[in-house]
C-alpha cells in the first residue's frame, strides 16, 4: 500500500511540472509586457530612458526557460510574486484561499449526505414519493444554470425575505465569527449543493438498485438478516465505492461552479480572483490561480486513487 | 441473373432499413417527453431565426426607456440601457444556439476522429493522445476556458467557439476509444482487414457507422452544455462582447443587486429561455438515446 501511494506522489511530479510549463508559457504569449506588472508605472515613466536597463536588472532579457525557472524557483520557495496593483501575491492567496476550499469543502460534504441519503431512499422506496421528487430535481438541476439559481436564492432569501446577506463573507460589524460564517455561506453552499445534488442522487439511486438486485442481496434476506442491515451493511457498502468516485469526478465541476457563483454572491475567493485577474490582464495572478487550481485536482485524483486502493484491494494488488 | 440477385438484396436491405427507421421514428414518438422537447426547440430556434431575418432592433438604447416593465410596446421590458429585452432574447437565441450547435458537431468530429485514431491504433499513438486528453482533464473545464480567454486576450465569438472546441472533445474522445478498442476485435473487421480493406476504409466506413449511435446521443446533449459553458463565461464577464447579444451576457445584468431586486425581468426572461432550451434538449436527448442505443433494447 506505501509503495502504491509512493509511486503515484511521484507521478504527480511531472505532470505539475508540465502544467506550470504549459501555464507559464502560455501567457507569455499573451504579449502583455511583464515589466508592466512589475515596476511601477510612476517608476516606469520616471525612468523611461532607462527602461533598457531596468530588463536587464529585472532579468527580462534572458531566455523565457531561465525566466521561467526562476518563477517556479520562486514560488517553490514562497515567493508568488507581485498582482498588478503592487499586493504581494501570497498575501492574497493566503486569505482568499481559505475562503474557497470552506465553500467548495461544505458543499462537497453536505451534497455527498444529502446526494446518496435521498439516492438510497429512492432506490428502497423505487417509484415512491421521494425518487419521483428527486427524479424531477435531477432534471431540473440540469437544465437551470447554476448562476441563475444562485440570482434565485439572492432574490428570495436575501431581497425578499431578507434572511442572508446577498454578498461577500466577513462582515466587520459582526460580534460573533461563527454565525458570521454561517450566514455569508448558507446561499452559496446551498447553490453549490443543489447543483451536486441533482447528479449525485441519480447515481446513487442507480448503483444502490444494481447491487439491491444482486444475487448476495438475495442471500442475505434468505438469512432472515433484518431488512435495514440488509440494506446498510450489505447493500450501501457495495453501492458507495463508485459513488465516492463519481463524488471526487465532480470536484472539478464543483471548482468551476464555484468560480461562478463565486461571483453571483460577489464572494471573495480565489475563483473571484482569477475572474478579476483576467478582466484587468493581471498575468502573474492568473498563472498562480490557475496553477493552484490545477495543483488541488491533481491532489484530489491522487486522493481518488488512493481511497479506490482502500476500498478494493484488486486496484493495488493489480498495479 | 446475377445482377438480379444483387439487386434484390440490395432492395431488402434497403427495405429493412426503412423498416428500421419506421420502427425507430415510431419508438421516439412514442417518448412524449422527447417529443415536446423536439417541439420546444424547433420553435424557440424558429422564433430566433425569424426575429433575426425580419432584423428586430436589438441594439437601438432608449435612454428615456431604461429599464421599464414589461409592456404592450415592450413585451419583455427593457434592459440597463433601454434596449428592447425581446429582440435581444431573440438575436441572443440565434448566437448561443449557434454556439451550442457548432461547438458541440465540431468537437464530437474532433473527438470522434482522435478517438476512432487512438482507439484502432492503440500503442504509442493511442498512449501520446491519452496524455494529452488527461492533461486538458487536469484543470476544470471553465479554468482551463478561463486561462485560453486570458491567453488570447480578446473577448471575441471566433475565440470563444475556438476554446470551446478545444477544451470540449475529451468527453466523445474518450468513449469512441473505447468502442473502437472493443469493436476492433470484431470478426468483421478482421474479415475486413483480411481482404486488404485499407486502414482509413475500416476505421471511418467499416467501424464508424456502428458508433454513430453514441456519437449523436452525446452530440445532442453537448449543445445544451456548451449554451450553459458560454452562459456561465458570459455572466462572469469574460464571454462574447455585450454588442452580441447572447442568453449567458444579458443575465450578465443581474450581476448587480440592484437589478435582481428591481427589474426581473432583465433576468427571469433571458433566463428562461435557457432553462427552457437545455431541458428541451437533454429530453431530446434522453428519447435519442432510447430509440438509438441497442444496449438498452
Amino acid at each position: 500500500m506505501l509503495k502504491f501511494i509512493l509511486k503515484k506522489l511521484l507521478l504527480m511530479i511531472p505532470m505539475l511540472i508540465v502544467i506550470s510549463f504549459i501555464v507559464y508559457f502560455g501567457l507569455q504569449l499573451t504579449g502583455i509586457d511583464p515589466i508592466n506588472s512589475m515596476v511601477s508605472p510612476e517608476v516606469l515613466s520616471a525612468n523611461a530612458d532607462r527602461i533598457d536597463e531596468l530588463r536587464e536588472e529585472l532579468g527580462l532579457n534572458d531566455p523565457l526557460i531561465v525566466q521561467y525557472g526562476r518563477w517556479l524557483g520562486g514560488i517553490l520557495t514562497g515567493d508568488l510574486g507581485y498582482g498588478l496593483d503592487g499586493t504581494p501575491i501570497a498575501r492574497t492567496i493566503a486569505t482568499r484561499l481559505p475562503y474557497t476550499l470552506e465553500l467548495a469543502g461544505y458543499s462537497l460534504i453536505l451534497s455527498a449526505i444529502i446526494g446518496i441519503g435521498i439516492g438510497i431512499i429512492s432506490a428502497i422506496r423505487q417509484n415512491g414519493v421521494i425518487d419521483y421528487v428527486g427524479r424531477v430535481l435531477a432534471v431540473l438541476g440540469q437544465a437551470v444554470p447554476q448562476f441563475l439559481v444562485g440570482i434565485l436564492m439572492i432574490w428570495i432569501f436575501s431581497i425578499k425575505l431578507g434572511w442572508f446577506p446577498a454578498s461577500n463573507r466577513v462582515d466587520p460589524m459582526a460580534t460573533n465569527a461563527f454565525v458570521d460564517a454561517f450566514l455569508h455561506l448558507f446561499l452559496p453552499v446551498a447553490t453549490l449543493t443543489i447543483g451536486m445534488v441533482a447528479v449525485l442522487m441519480r447515481y446513487a439511486r442507480n448503483t444502490m438498485l444494481d447491487v439491491l438486485n444482486s444475487d448476495y442481496i438475495k442471500t442475505a434476506r434468505s438469512k432472515g438478516i433484518p431488512e435495514w442491515k440488509v440494506y446498510l451493511k450489505h447493500g450501501f457498502r457495495n453501492a458507495m465505492k463508485p459513488v465516492l468516485v463519481i463524488l471526487m469526478f465532480r470536484i472539478p465541476t464543483l471548482i468551476g461552479g464555484s468560480v461562478v457563483i463565486e461571483s453571483v454572491f460577489s464572494y471573495p475567493g480565489i475563483g473571484t480572483t482569477m475572474t478579476n485577474a483576467i478582466t484587468s490582464n493581471d498575468y502573474p495572478v492568473v498563472m498562480v490561480t490557475t496553477l493552484i487550481i490545477a495543483a488541488t485536482m491533481l491532489v484530489c485524483s491522487f486522493m481518488v486513487d488512493v481511497l479506490n486502493a482502500l476500498l478494493d484491494p484488486r486496484v493495488r494488488l493489480g498495479e | 441473373m446475377g445482377n438480379q440477385a444483387t439487386v434484390s438484396i440490395k432492395e431488402q436491405n434497403k427495405s429493412a432499413a426503412s423498416s428500421l427507421l419506421k420502427k425507430n421514428i415510431r419508438k421516439f414518438l412514442n417518448n412524449k417527453l422527447a417529443v415536446l422537447g423536439l417541439l420546444v426547440v424547433v420553435i424557440m430556434l424558429v422564433a430566433c431565426v425569424v426575429g433575426a431575418i425580419i432584423g428586430v432592433d436589438f441594439s437601438t438604447p432608449h435612454l428615456d426607456q431604461m429599464k421599464s416593465a414589461p409592456s404592450g410596446t415592450y413585451l419583455f421590458g427593457t434592459d440597463t440601457i433601454g434596449r428592447d429585452l425581446l429582440s435581444r432574447v431573440l438575436i441572443g437565441g440565434c448566437y448561443s444556439i449557434f454556439i451550442g450547435v457548432f461547438c458541440a458537431v465540431v468537437s464530437s468530429v474532433i473527438g470522434a476522429a482522435l478517438g476512432a485514431v487512438a482507439g484502432y491504433f492503440g500503442g504509442k499513438v493511442d498512449a501520446v493522445i491519452v496524455r494529452i486528453s488527461e492533461l486538458f482533464q487536469a484543470f476544470p473545464q471553465l479554468v482551463l476556458v478561463m486561462m485560453l480567454v486570458a491567453i488570447l486576450n480578446q473577448r471575441g465569438l471566433g475565440n470563444l467557439l475556438f476554446i470551446f472546441v478545444v477544451t470540449g472533445w475529451m468527453t466523445t474522445f474518450r468513449m469512441v476509444r473505447n468502442e473502437y478498442m472493443s469493436l476492433k476485435n470484431e470478426t468483421y473487421v478482421k474479415v475486413c482487414e483480411a481482404f486488404g480493406m485499407s486502414r482509413s476504409n475500416v476505421m471511418f466506413k467499416q467501424i464508424l457507422p456502428n458508433v454513430m449511435s453514441p456519437i449523436i446521443v452525446s452530440t445532442t446533449t453537448n449543445v445544451a452544455y456548451f449554451i450553459l459553458q458560454e452562459a456561465s463565461l458570459s455572466f462572469i464577464g469574460l464571454g462574447v462582447q455585450d454588442s452580441t447579444p447572447t442568453w449567458g451576457n444579458i443575465l450578465n445584468a443581474a450581476k448587480s443587486l440592484q437589478v435582481v431586486t428591481e427589474s426581473w425581468w432583465i433576468w427571469v426572461f433571458p433566463g428562461l429561455a435557457i432553462t427552457l432550451f437545455v431541458l428541451a434538449i437533454n429530453f431530446l436527448g434522453d428519447g435519442l438515446r432510447d430509440v438509438l442505443d441497442a444496449k438498452q433494447q
